[in-house]
């Protein structure tokens, strides 16, 4: 048995956009997976103190198993390291800088055969962003960690995201925009996760999501595997699994956003399992189901 | 060492202006005692005259305000380079102007290597090469049965053969921007940025984080320093734990270590309070060859690689401007915190709206939290004119130039990246020198190779490798070369009192010269061949 891959996902935006408070909100939720997250600034986090097992230097364990840590000289070496820990995360986000183009940290996990592409997370500020993409000097950076998103995720939006902001996003992306205020949960969003959220709503009566989970005989070649995917729902955020293969191992998936990434898997594939979530707003879990059962 | 020794020397150039010149000098506990005659000394007692440097000519050891330790970390590989380059052992190795060349060197390589090893080799630079362009199948000619590695010497680029494509699983179905392709779809071999290159430097072991603080790596980098006359080099962004910290010091304090490191570190953390402490630890280390104390920040990219910001006009090609590494908003927050601080900050800023933004948040900074002997500096400083070094001037801010720029990339500044008008005002020594700033300049090794007098001579003759004069106006005389090269780089480390001349009361560092630097034809300057140098009055380290 290999060891799982490891998916990545980066997240992106400008500083004070709320990308340490998404992480702080990810680090906190009841998600079951072990995290391994590594930021710029270890002074932002904020860990209640009964939920820390230790707190070092540079690291700190988290009683769910999660690790925050930062990510020191070397980014790249960094993601080396996150690899080689035993027993290796079950997902690695990494906070990309406030000027950092979330592509060129995350184009590493598409091409280290040991980790698997968990796309990249813009949180964009909507009080703010429209100012800064302007801006003389970081404006053309700015767009282009939009440009880069597999999925917007809109900080600030009180009331809705204005639809002026959403226009511009979207000529810059066809990534979703998602205002995170209205997220029952972050972790399905950012480690594509699905047993916690299996019909599950939070206590606000926030929009849950819808989640998909599949299981099946079916075996495809990567060729018909990606005229599929390329067919999923607009809505779906994410989906993943393992998918068998007529005379191959079989494939590994991780679709986020538009984003779509085939791999051969590490182990055999006896059984085609896919899951997937979606906005309860915009999709039900029939037309998921009808998507993928369709020839 | 109590006793006192004296030093014969067919000249000694002092950067003194007390007593430029002299003949003796005198040594006891490791420092300058006296200079001057064969008696300089005597009426501090008993003396023990030395002849062994009486044909040379001794100046202060040289101070490389730039560079990097990281250097002796390639040496484990192979150069591969267009330009002549010397070893750490002293080793020369021809510049390789042609792929044939570069191959013959690879194959070579590989015969010495063991049975498991992967072949890698660094410094390509395939712009000045006009033959064909490198491929996975070249690379497969020196050898099939095992990874060849060549990294470019831009640090964005390599090309690999197809046993290492084979390693990290490149192939036709590979959805990874970077991986360069043949017509055919098959990848070419040539990898571009990080994320495609990690991969395979992964799997091949090549990690420099903690290497360059190891003991044989410090002792290979004090090699390269003495050969290069260097007596108190920088490790400018150097990102260190306090275990590796204390490994250097270590291997540093030894009487013999032939050089003083002086890192910037770059910090992490965000509050006066935090940085404060961590260099609080860092200091704790310190002894007298072992200096922390300053910060490294980076703003903007490079010039030849169109990352620099650069104002109006900008590239001649119409690229987009450069990229920012802390945005202008960071480094007016950062300037200020380090300010309020107290600590010195060594500031990368290649293009002139970078030396702007810094020079405007140094501004600010200097007015909510005053600190006159803050003393920060431009590092490369590239494109500042007379306007920006007033302003530096008027902030008691200085600047080291990269004046080797002007001898390896003037001609591809001229005709590819800013044209020849700001070319020839590129790494503006007179300029700086006439705003009376302090200046420097240096190698930025491992980016240029280590060697202040290469560096001198680019900077008085400003000649480029096409032979052209690139902004004769720029040019500054042999002795204000060695005055940056010396005393300058010394301010900008706030050493000034230490070390940088060759007076009654500094370190006994040395440079060990064959000839007279200011007798010689300056074109000549580079050629001069450095003997050895003196620390702390050790002369054991003659090459």
């Amino acid at each position: 048995m290999s060891l799982p891959r490891l998916p990545l996902t980066v997240i992106g935006g400008y500083l004070g956009a709320g990308k340490t408070t998404l992480i702080n909100r990810l680090l906190r939720e009841d998600h079951g997976q072990r995290v391994l997250v590594m930021v710029n600034d270890f002074g932002a986090i904020n860990i209640d103190a009964d939920l820390l097992v230790s707190a070092d230097g540079d690291t700190m364990t988290l009683t769910n198993g999660c690790v925050c840590c930062t990510m020191g000289a070397d980014l790249f070496m960094a993601m080396g390291d996150a690899l080689d820990r035993r027993p290796r995360p079950d997902h690695l986000l990494i906070e990309a800088s406030g000027i950092a183009d979330p592509a060129r940290i995350a184009t590493a996990a598409r091409a280290e055969p040991d980790m698997a592409y968990g796309g990249i997370a813009v949180v964009v500020d909507a009080l703010h962003w429209g100012a800064l993409a302007d801006d003389a000097q970081i404006g053309a950076q700015i767009r282009g960690q939009v440009a880069a998103a597999d999925l917007l995720l809109i900080s600030k939006a009180e009331g809705g995201v204005p639809p002026a902001l959403a226009a511009r996003l979207a000529a810059l992306s066809a990534a979703p925009q998602i205002d995170v205020a209205d997220c029952a949960a972050v972790a399905p969003l950012l480690l594509g996760g699905l047993a916690p959220l299996q019909g599950k709503r939070d206590g606000g009566g926030h929009p849950a999501y819808v989640g998909w989970s599949h299981e099946g005989d079916e075996a495809m070649t990567r060729a018909a595997l990606a005229a599929k995917l390329a067919q999923a729902p607009q809505a779906l955020y994410r989906i993943k699994g393992l998918v068998a293969a007529p005379d191959s191992t079989g494939w590994e998936v991780q679709v986020v956003g538009r984003s779509i990434e085939i791999k051969p898997a590490l182990d055999r594939v006896a059984r085609t399992r896919l899951v997937a979530i979606g906005p309860q707003s915009a999709i039900a879990r029939a037309q998921i189901a009808d998507w993928w059962s369709q020839g | 060492m109590s006793g006192i020794t004296v030093f014969q020397a067919a000249k000694i150039i002092t950067m003194d202006p007390n007593r430029p010149t002299a003949t003796h000098v005198a040594v006891r506990d490791g420092h300058v005692l006296a200079v001057g005659d064969a008696a300089c000394a005597d009426q501090w007692g008993r003396v023990r005259h030395d002849n062994r440097l009486a044909e040379t000519v001794l100046m202060p050891g040289f101070v490389e305000g730039h560079s990097h330790m990281s250097e002796t970390c390639f040496w484990d590989y192979t150069y591969v380079g267009f330009h002549d380059r010397v070893d750490p052992d002293g080793q020369p190795w021809p510049g390789l102007t042609e792929i044939g060349a570069v191959l013959a060197r690879l194959k070579d390589a590989a015969v010495r290597l063991g049975p498991d090893e992967p072949l890698i080799a660094w410094g390509f630079d395939p712009i000045f090469l006009s033959s064909a362009r490198l491929t996975r199948d070249h690379l497969d000619s020196v050898t099939a049965d095992r990874p060849v590695v060549v990294l470019f010497s831009s640090g964005h680029l390599m090309c690999v053969n197809s046993a290492a494509l084979a390693a990290v699983g490149y192939d036709r179905a590979s959805n990874v921007e970077g991986i360069q392709r043949r017509p055919d779809g098959e990848p070419n071999g040539e990898l571009h940025e990080m994320a495609a290159m990690f991969p395979v430097m992964r799997r091949i072991g090549m990690d420099f984080r903690t290497r360059s603080h190891q003991r044989a790596y410090v002792d290979a980098f004090g090699r390269i320093c003495r050969r290069s006359g260097v007596t108190t080099a920088t490790d400018l962004f150097a990102m260190v734990t306090q275990e590796g910290a204390e490994a250097l010091a270590q291997a540093t304090v030894r009487p013999e270590y032939p050089v003083r490191i002086v890192p910037a570190v770059s910090t992490l953390h965000s509050t006066p309070e935090e940085v404060r402490a961590q260099m609080a630890d860092l200091r704790r280390v310190n002894h007298d060859k072992l200096r922390f104390g300053a910060v490294k920040l980076m703003t903007d990219g490079s010039i030849q690689g169109f990352s620099a910001r650069i104002l109006w006009p900008g590239y001649v090609g119409g690229q987009p401007n450069g990229i920012w590494n802390m945005p202008p908003a960071q480094i007016h927050a950062t300037c200020a915190m380090m300010q309020q601080a107290g600590i010195q900050m060594h500031i990368h800023t290649n293009g002139d709206e970078a030396s702007t933004v810094v020079l405007d948040a140094l501004s600010a900074a200097a007015r909510a939290h005053p600190w006159p002997g803050a003393r920060h500096v431009l590092q490369h400083a590239q494109m500042m004119g007379p306007a920006l070094f007033a302003r530096a001037a008027e902030l008691g801010v200085c600047v080291n130039l990269f004046a080797n720029h002007i001898w390896y990339f003037g001609d591809q500044h001229a005709a590819l990246t800013i044209g020849p008008d700001r070319a020839a005002r590129m790494d503006a020594c007179r300029a700086a020198l006439d705003a009376g700033l302090t200046m420097a300049i240096h190698s930025d090794a491992p980016v240029t190779p280590m060697g202040p007098l290469f560096t001198a001579w680019c900077a008085v003759n400003r000649l480029t490798m096409s032979g052209r004069t690139l902004g004769a106006a720029q040019r500054i005389t042999v002795p204000e070369a060695l005055y940056a090269i010396t005393m300058g780089a010394a301010r900008t480390l706030k050493l000034e009192a230490e070390i940088g001349s060759i007076e009654t009361g500094k370190r006994a560092d040395f440079v060990v010269l064959a000839e007279d630097p200011l007798a010689i034809d300056p074109v000549r300057l580079k050629d001069l061949p450095v003997l050895g140098t003196v620390i702390d009055g050790h002369v054991d380290a003659m090459i």
